[in-house]
């Protein structure tokens, strides 16, 4: 405990150093704008960024490159909350009662709760990396394909629960969101399905250019077809502020958001949109009234946003306690710390410690400078919406577009944006769920390619989930969450329990 | 009348001044087909900007990544062929067009659209194993698939993925059979070997080196043709006595076919400076790659070679359901 103090304190000299400062400050703020921007996630910030590290020295290129990618997780709930438009796949979930929020005049506190709610998960990650890193590392490694098989089922026990509607629409949704995510080439057998001879879909349909479209464009087709011009909002100061109430139910959430996010965060794998999905379907059960979600409750901008930004921190535990890029993100910062001649292993923390710990203490510096250039910002954000829809909708399609282009540089990128915003707008007008179909999309290809490894590991026998203890005990609990979900389709005559706890029952 | 042989005078006139405009006169695309990050962008931009200084004109590294690399190898191989567009490519490059053969898919490009600049780097990749595996050297791996078959599981950058195909060159060699589990890249396929969820990979020497320094791998074997000047004690797979083992992870310059010869000659003329620059030589040193400079013609037989080695073995390993 001691040396964890001595340790952090020569971390603290180093992240408090000016000439580091500044590149913290810097990082954060283009970390903000990219986040911001429609279709550039953090991925790309840090990926068009990473070719200008190479001439500083490797402590400012990570704390600089790190700074980028909380910042964009910060940022990316701006737009969300603002227009409906998720400013990087993460931020799917805060779209849906971040937005309804704005609607009822509420945007001042769900972005100044989404700029806490990341503080204090971003902090709770920071802490969590710099006691637990190697004992945690060693725990994420025993996360194989199959323990991860277990983890996106229960995610797809949580995709039952979602629905502010109907189960069956819901149910579509969700296929439809599977059946996109099967394009591709199959990574088994290397088969192309559904390519069309477009080599770009080899790789399938990306979420960014999905997400923005169906939520984004699909709401800017909307508003253009409303009778009646859209009321531009004039927020009053005291409309800023969340109020004690809001306060109150976000501290729950932003408590489990910050665990959870920190846990899924450390597993392999694309972690930030899966804990931003279990953390809202989690919130979702707990609330005394969960029909409020979807029309504007803050625990589900509180949960999500809290999750992915301590998922984000999480992503890092084993990267520095091991070397692995175990995401896009992490690889691209491994590539910058190496081309400084560092290698990146589980010697790393031992061997650098001025990295390690002017790192770790780079995060609180940059988490405290994102709250204060975040929570100022809010009024000026808020009034943003001020600006006649007739100027400002055009203003983010063309962002929109420009976002999702830059990403990879594709054409067909941006016409499945606004493909997806045309087919966002029609089920819309039917009154189906969005947020099924994109999490289908990312669920399908990765539980496929889990499932199928663990397969691969076994020769086929299913036994290998029943073996592993991890595997096991999660397919358990998701087994209990979908029967507790069927039950009411099951027992149609008798009371449903839905009722009691408040969900849904069958609205049909 | 007049007017014509004037026309035509000015024609005369204009041609040479055209043809004398000197290359490269405006900027350079690099295409790079991974991410960045990667070994192509890794290798792509040091060398990018080193030929800059001799070209006096910049070059701009794209990176255009998709389906493994076959995005951007297809984008560079259709593109004009002006002198204007380069590519940085992998040894994957070679593999793509016969993977879309055996699925009869219309090849998104064929190797000869593409023709050689400049190697630049070739790292032959080595065997790692589990500590937990009971083996201690390549003898002793081969000994244990062989008394199991079909036990032994290896992870690999993906299907077709260059760290595939060179496990699966042992496998043809030895004649031995083993459990194929494929990951979405080379960083999840290590990962997966670190926490024992399969036993073995062909990974290359940069990424398993702090690994092996930490005892958390062991390193039996290398694909080269020498042993690694990092890693004198791997005995290379031809020393075991598999003769027709041997893979490495190069990258190297390419144009499309039909690039001018005077562009070709300037670029090949600017790689072969840049390689001895000496703040590309610290670059590389610092990723621990060793550069491996080879010209043009040196160039296309090195490829020509590996190539045909590659495609025999993709073509053996065929479709997966045939090999079961």
């Amino acid at each position: 405990m001691v040396e964890t103090f001595q340790n952090l304190l020569l971390g603290f000299s180093i992240a408090l150093s000016p000439s580091i400062l500044v590149y913290a400050f810097a990082g954060c703020i283009i970390g903000t704008l990219v986040g911001m921007m429609p279709g550039l996630g953090p991925l790309a910030g840090i990926s068009l960024l990473l070719p200008a590290t190479f001439g500083l020295n490797p402590i400012i290129a990570i704390v600089l490159l790190s700074g980028v990618y909380y910042g964009a997780m910060y940022g990316g709930s701006t737009t969300s909350i603002l227009v409906r438009i998720p400013g990087e796949a993460a931020s799917v979930m805060t779209c849906i009662d971040g937005y309804e929020m704005t609607k009822n005049g509420r945007a001042g506190p769900a972005l100044a709760i989404a700029a806490i709610g990341s503080f204090i998960a971003g902090t709770v990650g920071v802490i969590g990396l710099m006691l637990l890193a190697p004992t945690l590392a060693e725990f994420a490694l025993r996360f194989g394909p199959p323990e991860y098989t277990a983890l996106l089922m229960m995610g797809l026990f949580i995709l039952a629960y979602m629905s502010s509607g109907s189960t069956i629409k819901t149910l579509a949704s969700a296929g439809l969101g599977l059946l996109l995510g099967m394009i591709g080439i199959d990574v088994m057998s290397g088969y192309t399905r559904f390519s069309f001879d477009v080599v770009e879909l080899g790789d399938g349909v990306g979420i960014v250019p999905v997400a923005v479209g169906l939520f984004g464009i699909s709401e800017i087709l909307l508003t253009a077809g409303q009778a009646a011009a859209v009321k531009v909002q004039r927020p009053r100061l005291r409309d800023l502020i969340p109020s004690r109430e809001e306060f109150r139910l976000s501290v729950g959430p932003i408590a489990r958001g910050s665990l959870l996010g920190f846990m899924i965060g450390i597993i392999p794998g694309s972690a930030h949109i899966i804990s931003s999905f279990v953390s809202y379907g989690m919130e979702r059960r707990l609330a005394k009234d969960p029909e409020r979600f979807g029309k504007g409750a803050i625990e589900g901008v509180a949960g999500p946003e809290s999750a992915n930004n301590a998922a984000a921190s999480g992503a890092f535990v084993p990267m520095m306690a091991l070397g692995i890029p175990t995401s896009p993100v992490t690889a691209v910062m491994i590539a910058a710390i190496m081309v400084h001649g560092i290698s990146p292993g589980p010697l790393l923390i031992s061997q650098q410690p001025e990295l390690f710990w002017g790192f770790v203490a780079s995060m609180y510096v940059g988490n405290v400078v994102l709250l204060i250039l975040n929570l100022p910002m809010v009024g000026l954000f808020v009034n943003l919406l001020r600006i006649p829809y007739s100027y400002l909708y055009p203003c983010i399609l063309a962002f929109c577009i420009l976002g999702t282009y830059s990403v990879a540089n594709s054409m067909l990128d941006v016409w499945m944006m606004l493909i997806m915003g045309g087919i966002g707008y029609i089920l819309r007008k039917f009154h189906y769920d969005l947020a099924p179909i994109a999490l289908g999309l990312v669920l399908a290809p990765m539980l496929e390619l889990s499932l199928r490894q663990s397969l691969a590991m076994s020769a086929g026998d299913y036994g290998i989930f029943l073996e592993r203890p991890i595997a096991t005990t999660m397919f358990a609990l998701g087994l209990l969450l979908f029967l507790l979900a069927i039950k009411p389709l099951i027992f149609k005559r008798g009371k449903d329990w839905r009722k009691d706890v408040g969900l849904e029952g069958e609205q049909g | 009348m007049l007017r014509i042989a004037l026309a035509a005078f000015a024609l005369i006139a204009a041609a040479p001044v055209h043809a004398q405009e000197a290359y490269p006169s405006r900027t350079i695309t690099m295409i790079v087909p991974f991410p960045p990050g990667g070994v192509a962008d890794l290798t792509g931009r040091p060398i990018a900007a080193a030929m800059e200084k001799v070209l006096k004109q910049p070059i701009a590294p794209v990176n255009r990544s998709g389906a493994g690399g076959k995005v951007g190898y297809a984008a560079a191989a259709n593109s004009k062929a002006d002198g204007y567009t380069i590519l940085i490519a992998l040894s994957s490059v070679s593999i793509f067009p016969e993977v879309d053969a055996i699925f009869n898919l219309k090849p998104a490009y064929t190797l000869d659209q593409l023709v050689p600049i400049a190697l630049i780097s070739a790292d032959p990749t080595i065997l790692v194993v589990h500590p937990s595996l009971p083996v201690k050297s390549a003898k002793d791996f081969i000994a244990l698939a062989k008394k199991q078959p079909n036990e032994i599981a290896f992870s690999s950058s993906g299907l077709y993925g260059t760290l595939h195909v060179a496990m699966e060159m042992v496998v043809q060699s030895a004649g031995i059979k083993l459990r194929h589990v494929p990951f979405a890249g080379g960083g999840p396929a290590i990962a997966a070997l670190l926490g024992g969820h399969v036993m073995a990979l062909s990974s290359g020497p940069a990424a398993a080196v702090a690994h092996l320094r930490s005892g958390k791998l062991r390193a039996l074997a290398a694909w080269g043709d020498k042993r690694l000047a990092a890693m004198p004690e791997l005995p290379t797979w031809k020393e075991l006595g598999y003769k027709d083992v041997e893979f490495y992870i190069w990258a190297g310059l390419l144009a499309p076919k039909d690039t001018p010869d005077g562009a070709i000659k300037a670029l090949r003329s600017a790689a072969r400076t840049a390689v001895g620059d000496a703040e590309f030589k610290r670059v590389m040193a610092k990723l621990e790659t060793p550069i491996n400079y080879l010209d043009a013609p040196e160039f296309k037989k090195f490829w020509d070679r590996d190539a045909e080695r590659l495609v025999r073995t993709v073509r053996r390993i065929g479709k997966i359901e045939a090999a079961k």
